[in-house]
């Protein structure tokens, strides 16, 4: 019975922080999880590896990849088979974590000023501005994208300086398919995320 | 009748940007609709030499420069030509009636050009009076014009028709034509683009890593731009792809009517 009792606890204690979790508004979320995500690469300065994995799990939960990889390949995304549309997001998400990382490291002093937000392109959008601010440079703008789901705000596209991580991707994987087809655009990113993968054990030893 | 040829030639000559614009806008008026790069088969040949300009001769001489120089000195150099880019950046400011942003350049020259030793030392960035980005371009964007055709001028880069406006603005208005001797000009602009190409070596890295570098710069500085003459708020995001289909996207609703096409329909602020 005491036992059952504490399970019961757990269950509403757990049950409250994902509910606290779907009620933030994109703003606080930007605002937490970049506070946290700074957090992480500064206590684990030198260990790049230990650093992605915090990270990826940190951000996994927020970002809708499946989206953000379907907008990337834009028309292409259809006439592409399950598996392929798998793969697809798997080394997109790679490339992605891999990224915005080597960024992080850079701006591992910086601190994210959240200016404001409005309604995307429909009421179930949402973009945040913000701002990277490091000390005696002038701030970076940073953008998120975000849509409601029915597992709450996710992140579909992220801009620097109005520069969109998906929109500049879509013309160039518009060319990689047209010449060697879905699997040749699978077969590029994975082969550049193993090398990066490679090149980070390199460095680490 | 053959003196005026040649002055003509001469003049072709020695204003290269304005011929090379001139050049651009005649081309543009050509241009099919619905489509940002409709030069891409003469500006992608005009990459590739860019590329190995710079892999031959610029790269090289930025990287020497930063290893070369101590850092103070690059630091100064940087300064003494950004300190140039805020002079600009008031008349570009007030011909768009953003009276803060031209007092606050206003504030950043007289300062930096006195207590910081003819622009050498920024300290205006200690007093925190903000830098605004603005230039010619932004100015006609700011009024209406669209950005026309994008283009890749040899040894320039990249840059679309309307905002030619700023490097012949610069050029012509610039210190460079009060430099006197010659010699001393070219070295002030030989200079000034090393210290242009030594900010972008961090960046490098990034550039090899695309798969159509061409693609990527030109996606890049067109969204960068309509980015800078919204004021980093812009009402949609530039859309870069015009054969976009995403059915969950668009929920079965039409896409905010015709797509614009991209920065040849901009909407205005």
């Amino acid at each position: 019975m005491k036992k059952m009792k504490w399970l019961l606890v757990l269950a509403v204690a757990l049950m409250s922080g994902s509910v606290l979790a779907a009620n933030e508004t994109p703003e606080q979320i930007v605002r937490t999880v970049s506070r946290d995500v700074l957090d992480i690469i500064k206590k684990n300065d030198k260990d790049t590896a230990r650093v992605r994995d915090l990270v990826d799990a940190k951000v996994a939960p927020l970002a809708d990849y499946n989206r953000m990889t379907k907008l990337a390949v834009g028309r292409y995304w259809l006439s592409a088979t399950a598996e392929q549309q798998q793969a697809l997001v798997r080394e997109f998400r790679q490339m992605l974590v891999r990224t915005y990382l080597s960024a992080l490291t850079i701006y591992k002093n910086a601190q994210v000023d959240v200016k404001g937000s409005r309604t995307g392109n429909s009421a179930d959008e949402v973009n945040v501005r913000s701002e990277v601010i490091l000390a005696g440079q002038k701030p970076i703008p940073l953008d998120f994208s975000f849509e409601k789901t029915d597992a709450g705000w996710k992140v579909y596209d992220i801009s620097v300086e109005g520069i969109s991580f998906i929109n500049n991707h879509r013309n160039q994987f518009s060319t990689i398919i047209q010449k060697e087809g879905v699997d040749g655009l699978i077969k590029q990113l994975s082969d550049r995320n193993s090398s990066a993968r490679a090149s980070v054990v390199a460095n680490t030893k | 009748m053959k003196n005026s040829f040649l002055n003509k030639q001469r003049f072709a000559m020695r204003n290269p940007i304005l011929f090379i614009a001139a050049l651009g806008l005649l081309a543009g008026c050509a241009t099919p609709r619905n489509n940002y790069d409709p030069l891409e088969s003469i500006n992608r040949p005009i990459y590739s030499f860019n590329e190995g300009v710079d892999k031959v001769v610029l790269r090289p001489l930025a990287k020497g420069w930063t290893d070369i120089m101590p850092s103070p000195v690059q630091k100064s150099v940087h300064n003494f030509f950004e300190n140039i880019v805020d002079l600009f950046a008031i008349p570009a400011a007030l011909l768009q009636g953003k009276g803060t942003d031209a007092a606050n350049s206003l504030g950043r020259v007289v300062v930096n050009t006195t207590a910081g030793i003819g622009g050498l030392i920024d300290v205006a960035n200690v007093l925190e009076i903000p830098k605004s980005e603005e230039d010619f371009g932004q100015v006609l964007g700011f009024w209406g014009l669209p950005s026309g055709p994008y283009l890749m001028l040899p040894l320039l880069g990249p840059v679309t028709t309307r905002d030619v406006v700023d490097p012949v603005v610069r050029f012509t208005a610039g210190p460079t034509t009060y430099i006197n001797p010659e010699g001393a000009r070219y070295a002030y602009t030989g200079i000034n683009a090393v210290d242009a190409r030594a900010q972008l070596l961090p960046l490098d890295k990034m550039l090899d890593d695309q798969y159509d570098r061409y693609a990527f710069i030109r996606d890049t500085y067109l969204q960068r731009r309509w980015f800078k003459v919204h004021d980093g708020n812009p009402p949609y995001s530039l859309p870069m792809a015009a054969d976009f289909e995403d059915p969950q996207v668009n929920n079965g609703t039409p896409v905010a009517s015709p797509v614009p096409a991209a920065p040849g329909a901009e909407s205005q602020p």
